[in-house]
Formats: structure tokens, sequence, C-alpha cells
């Protein structure tokens, strides 16, 4: 009887150790590596045919976001391969997940947001038609791979304050046409262009409202995620400006921008002051019943690679070809 | 003992062995993780920091450029302004934004001197900026008697441009816009009590009411066993469901007070459903538990039934009650997903009873679902959820152990 209780002591100890050893697994970033990668990809790397060597070669790896993401149907839009996206495809989290993600895998192809950081992530930016992602060329709309980032209002006399309304006026003042306001939106990585705005202190006249006490009054912003840090970034450098008054941003996807403020959601619990859309506005919503909606700045979707991956240019078919799962393999590129 | 079965019976017990081993290993691992994880950034300061930072935008009078001289010891990574007396240091916060940092002042910097120009009670206030100041802008007059801003919101993007572009433009400081750190979870904590609270209020009366009318007064017939058949199934609906019933069927109810958004009120309510079967079932344990004895002893001295249910049942029956309403609140602290729906995803640092909040679970899943996944933070307040639920539960089996005792079960 004691052999077997050892023996079930060394088989408990194994297992501990075995159970040990994954969790240990768990708290590294290897978890967060897709388990559903091909696993053949150095076989396919030798038995290719060895002469075309300045190409990659193997299974192209096609990375994309979640369904939900604003990115992803951005970039769906843009490369024109809506609703076609692969079936192979590894989907990830968020914006930093698809990063990592990409850097990790050679045989790799994402899109990024431009404010990534590529060095860190070990990633590179492919070019786009021939045209290098930078904010000068996203200004100058050459880099086509661009989304607006829009907002909209609630009607005028719908916000239930007359002050309220005035400060949201002038909130919009701030955020699309000042210096201030356009430098605490690229500070958080939009892409505006600052040089065409004018100082605050020139456009504060026409809002008297923001030279008095705003404590009691709170700015609901809905809308895009993607926005969300702009948007804050924007909110928190004018709050001081104005009063002090309050914001809270609840922000859960581009439909409830419109929706939230002129559309159908508007008298219900997910109602908002101001929405955003991380995308142009569909024809259904009806955002010409806001007080104010327009632009306010862009935001480059990025191709990327592994750093080292050779490739350095796709244009549009290429780009929707490889994303519908058309061409998939390296050497098929050209 | 025969060799079969001696085999048979070490496979059988060598199973349960590492079931117990395996379920073991798990729960240490779920503490290990969180622990690792979270003990980095777990601090009394998380605790009672507001999530949003406070924004001060000042006026700097007497800004003009000085000679001050560096404290002694500045090493590579802080940049001194020898014209204005103060230095700054890059750092990165956990969202992954870059920022800067006041570390040192002079003593007769102007910096001592900012007065709150934002319109309001506090404007015209003195407010020295404080060590630690995550300074945005400087707003600065250059040689040409221009207005200019350096620091992050100049187009800066670290501590040295900014302190060498003040250093060779700036005349004067006019002006500062700095933030507080923020980043911690007072808010979430305060309307988590705040939900607790509600819901109890609501929800203890209701379901002890209840489970008394079920065991004591009820007749034992079809009806009263259909009702308790029903309070059971009621306990094994997922409570997403129970959030979607809050926000479109409770909703309107909150609308009559005038509440016509996600509230504080409509998530207790919502919780007050879903807790009732708990606390029914929970009350009613603790009725059973109760001798008969007392219930014969009580009427046969002539007490009414109300007067024995609560003169003598209930009292007895009262760490039983205990016990329930302990088991609601780890269940409140633990759920997410009908809370989403009913109390919204807006972090709030001033939660009202009228207004949408997050509670500690559903503030893991605001600062997940960003851009920018803040795990350190999520990790920190799940250790809180842990230790919160683990001591909630050792009292429970304290109150357990303590009432088999007395009726010496």
């Amino acid at each position: 009887m004691k052999i077997f209780r050892s023996l079930i002591i060394i088989i408990l100890v194994l297992s501990l150790f075995v159970g040990l050893a994954a969790c240990g697994e768990n708290e590294s970033e290897e978890t967060y590596a897709p388990t559903d990668a091909p696993a053949e990809t150095t076989v396919a790397l030798e038995e290719t045919d060895p002469t075309a060597e300045s190409g990659l070669q193997g299974e192209i790896h096609v990375y994309s976001r979640d369904a939900s993401s604003g990115t992803r149907g951005a970039f769906e839009e843009l490369a024109d391969f809506e609703e076609q996206l692969t079936d192979n495809a590894i989907l990830t989290e968020s914006n930093g997940d698809m990063a990592a993600k990409v850097g990790a895998d050679l045989l790799a192809i994402g899109y990024v947001s431009l404010t990534t950081d590529f060095a860190a992530n070990n990633i590179k930016a492919v070019n786009y038609e021939g045209v290098e992602p930078t904010e000068e060329n996203v200004l100058n709309e050459s880099y086509t791979l661009a989304r607006p980032f829009n907002y909209v209002t609630r009607a005028a006399g719908d916000f239930g304050d007359a002050d309220k309304e005035a400060l949201v006026a002038a909130f919009i003042a701030f955020l699309t046409e000042s210096v201030e306001g356009a430098n605490a939106i690229s500070s958080a990585g939009g892409i505006v262009d600052v040089s065409s705005k004018r100082a605050w202190a020139d456009l504060q006249a026409d809002h008297p409202v923001v030279s008095q006490d705003n404590s009691g009054i709170e700015i609901v912003t809905v809308g895009s995620t993607s926005v969300e840090k702009a948007i804050r970034a924007a909110l928190e450098t004018f709050q001081p400006m104005a009063g002090n008054f309050n914001f809270k941003m609840s922000h859960a996807g581009s439909g409830e921008g419109p929706a939230g403020t002129v559309g159908e959601e508007k008298d219900t619990a997910k109602k908002g002051d101001i929405g955003f859309a991380s995308r142009a506005f569909k024809d259904t919503e009806e955002v010409i019943l806001g007080m104010s909606t327009g632009t306010f700045c862009l935001d480059a979707v990025v191709i990327c690679a592994e750093s080292s991956n050779p490739i350095a240019n796709l244009n549009q078919s290429q780009t929707a070809a490889i994303f519908k799962g058309e061409i998939q393999n390296w050497e098929d590129l050209d | 003992m025969n060799r079969a079965r001696r085999r048979k019976d070490f496979f059988r017990t060598a199973g349960t062995w590492a079931s117990a081993g395996l379920s073991v290993l798990v729960l240490i691992s779920v503490f290990v993780f969180v622990f690792s994880r979270g003990i980095s950034t777990f601090s009394f300061d998380m605790l009672t920091d507001n999530y949003w930072a406070t924004n001060y935008l000042l006026d700097i009078e007497n800004g003009e450029a000085n000679d001050f001289v560096p404290p002694a010891a500045t090493d590579e990574e802080k940049y001194f302004s020898r014209k204005f007396g103060f230095s700054l240091v890059d750092d990165i916060d956990k969202e992954n934004n870059r920022l800067m940092v006041v570390e040192s002042m002079s003593a007769l910097s102007p910096l001592h001197e900012g007065i709150i120009a934002t319109a309001g009670s506090d404007q015209g206030k003195t407010h020295p900026v404080p060590l630690g100041a995550r300074v945005r802008r400087i707003d600065y007059t250059n040689i040409n008697g221009e207005a200019r801003s350096a620091g992050i919101l100049g187009q800066d993007s670290s501590a040295a441009k900014t302190i060498e572009r003040l250093e060779i433009e700036a005349v004067s400081i006019n002006g500062l816009f700095y933030q507080t750190t923020g980043g911690g979870i007072r808010g979430s904590i305060i309307s988590t009590l705040m939900l607790i609270g509600l819901t109890l209020l609501f929800a203890l009366p209701l379901g002890v009411s209840s489970a008394i009318y079920l065991h004591e007064i009820a007749p034992r017939n079809r009806l009263t066993s259909w009702i308790r058949a029903a309070v059971e199934m009621l306990a094994g609906v997922p409570s997403i469901i129970f959030g979607l019933m809050g926000v479109s069927m409770l909703f309107r109810i909150t609308s009559l007070f005038g509440i016509n958004t996600q509230s504080i009120l409509l998530g207790s309510m919502t919780m007050t459903i879903m807790l009732l079967p708990l606390i029914m079932r929970q009350t009613e344990e603790a009725l059973i538990v109760v001798p008969a004895s007392l219930r014969m002893a009580s009427l046969s001295l002539g007490a009414s039934t109300t007067q024995t249910i609560f003169r003598v049942i209930l009292p007895n029956a009262l760490p039983g009650i205990l016990s329930a309403t302990l088991l609601s609140i780890s269940r409140i602290i633990g759920e997410s997903a009908a809370l989403i729906f009913t109390m919204g995803t807006a972090i709030s640092d001033n939660p009202k009873i009228s207004q949408g909040a997050t509670s500690l679970a559903v503030h893991i899943w605001t600062v997940m679902a960003g851009e920018q996944p803040n795990f350190e933070l999520a990790t920190a307040i799940s250790l809180l959820i842990l230790v919160m639920v683990l001591i909630l539960n050792l009292t429970v089996k304290l109150l357990t152990y303590r009432i088999n005792r007395k009726w010496q079960v």
C-alpha cells in the first residue's frame, strides 16, 4: 500500500510541474501567439523554388482585427474588399496586439494605425500605391488609406440647457479651428494640419460661455472607440480653458455616435451631446439634423509586415487579393 | 485484498487525488498570476486617486527669465531650465502616452507663483505647481513679443526639446497647463459601495420576507412548490439576460423618477432581481436549521404565529441571513455583464445614484476594452476584488461554523 501512496505522490508532483510550466507560459507573451498559424511554414520554405532569391517565400499569414473594430471597417472599405476577408485570417484584439503579433511572424501581413510604435514592435510600414504613409502624405491626400474622424452634435435646441449648447459649440470651435485643439489631437496621434488653425485667444471672443463657471455642466461624448484618445486629450485641454465643465466619455462604437445624438437612441440611456465616428457617416445617419457636424482629424491605416520582410509596396488590387485569400503565398506576389 | 482489486482501488483513489491536485493548482496559479502582475501597480495612492486627471491651467505672473543655478546632482535624464529654475524628466504612462514631469524647482522659480486661470470659484487663487506635475504645455513670450507654446501640446516630443526651446527662445513664461496623475479607482470603489448598499436595501427585505412566507406561512401545497421551483429557476438565468431586462424594462421605472440614463439605481434594481433567489434560498436554509422545538415552545406559550416568526425564529435565523448578505455582496462585487448594460462603462470619479458609473469589475472591462489595454491596472483591481471576496467568504465560513455549533448539528 505504501508503494502505491508514494506512486500517487510522484504522479501528483509531476502533474504539478507540468501545470506550473503551463502557467509560467501563461504569464509570458507567448499565450497570445495564434495557435491556428500553420506550423509547416519552414517546410514550405525549403520545398519551394530557390531561384527567386530576393522575394520572401511561404504562405502569407493574414492578420486582421475583430469585426467590431472601426479600423478594420475602414481598411476593408478603403482597400475595397468589404465582407470578403479570408477565413484563414488570424484575428487580433487591439491595435497593439496586432502590432506585436505581426512583429513576431516573418510571414505575416496586417494593418495598424499610423500612430503605432513601429520600431518597438519590430514591424515596418508598407507603402500603398507607391506612397509612403506619413502625416504629410495623408494631409496632401496622396496616401489614400486614410479615414476621417467625424463628429456630430445634437440638434440645436435639443441640449436641454442653453449654456450646455453654447459650451458644446465652443468645444467644436476649439476642436476644429484652434491651434491648441489641433495640438492636443496631434499629441494623441490624430493627423491634423496645425498651420491652418488660429489661436484660441482669437476665437474665444465668439464664445463668452467659456469665461463663466461651468462646473455644473456635463458634456457626454459617445461613439467610436478609435477617437477616444484624441477626444480625451482635447477635452482635458479644453476643460480648464472653459470653466472646468465636466465630461463623460461613453464610447462603444462608431454606430452609436450618430444614433445617440441625432438618431433613434438620442433619448435613451445611450444618448450623448457629441457623437463620433471613425469613418464617413452613412446616408442613413441623419447628421444634417445636428447643430454642427464635420471632420476634426484624419487617421491613416498602414499595412505592416515584420521588419525583415522585403516587401516595400502594395497596390489596391494586391492588398484586396491578399486579404481575400486569393494570393496565398509570398512568392505569388509580383 | 487481491491484486486486481488493489489496482482498481489505486486508480480510483489516484483519480480523486489528481483531480483535487489539479483544482488546487488552478486556484493557486490564478492567485500567483494576479499577485505577480498586480502587486507592482497596487498601492494606497491607486485606491485614493481619481481616475480622470485634474487639469490645471495657470497664469504665471513675474515669469521673466532669470539665471538659476542647477541643483548639484543633475544626471543625464533631467533637463534643467536655467532661465526659469525647474527641471523636467520624460516618462511614459500606463497607456503608453509620453509625459514630462516636473522633477525639481528652485526656491525662486516662477512656477511657485501660478494663479488659477480657469473661470469658476477658484479663479485668481495662487496655486504653486507641485512636484510630479505632468506638464502638458508651457506658454511663453519670445524675443519678438509673440506668444508661443512649448511642451507636448506645443509639439515638443521630449523634456530635452521643451527645455531647449525655452532656453533659446523664451523671454518670459506666462502660463502653464498641467495634469495630476489620475489612473486611480476611488470613484469605482465608491460606486461599488453605493451599488452594494442600494441593492441590499431593496433585496434583503424582499428576499427575507418571501423566504419567511414560503417556509413559515404558505400552505404546503402545489402552488408553493411551484413558486419555489420558479425561484430556483431564476437562479440559473445568465446575468446578461437580467442586464437586458434591466435596460429595457426597469429603465422605464427609473425614467418615472426622471433618471433618463444608465444609473447606479438601475444597476441596483437589476442586481436586486438577480440576488432574490440567492437570498431566499439562503434564508430558507437558515429557517430550516432553527429547531422545531423552539417554534412549538413559543406557540404552546400562547404566542401567535406572527409573534413566533418575528420574536423567536427570525432572531435565531439571523446568522444565516447575515451569511446570505455576505454572499450577495460578493456576487455584486463580481458581477459585470448585467452592470455593463444598466450602469454603463464610463468611469466616474464622483458617482451619483442617478448617474452611470462603473463597479470595480466593470472598471476592469473598461480599461481593457480600449485601443491600449491597461493590463497593470486591470490586474491590480483584480487583486483587490480577490482579496475582498476572500475575506467575505471566510466570514461566511466562520458564521456557518458558529450556527452549526449553536444547534449542535
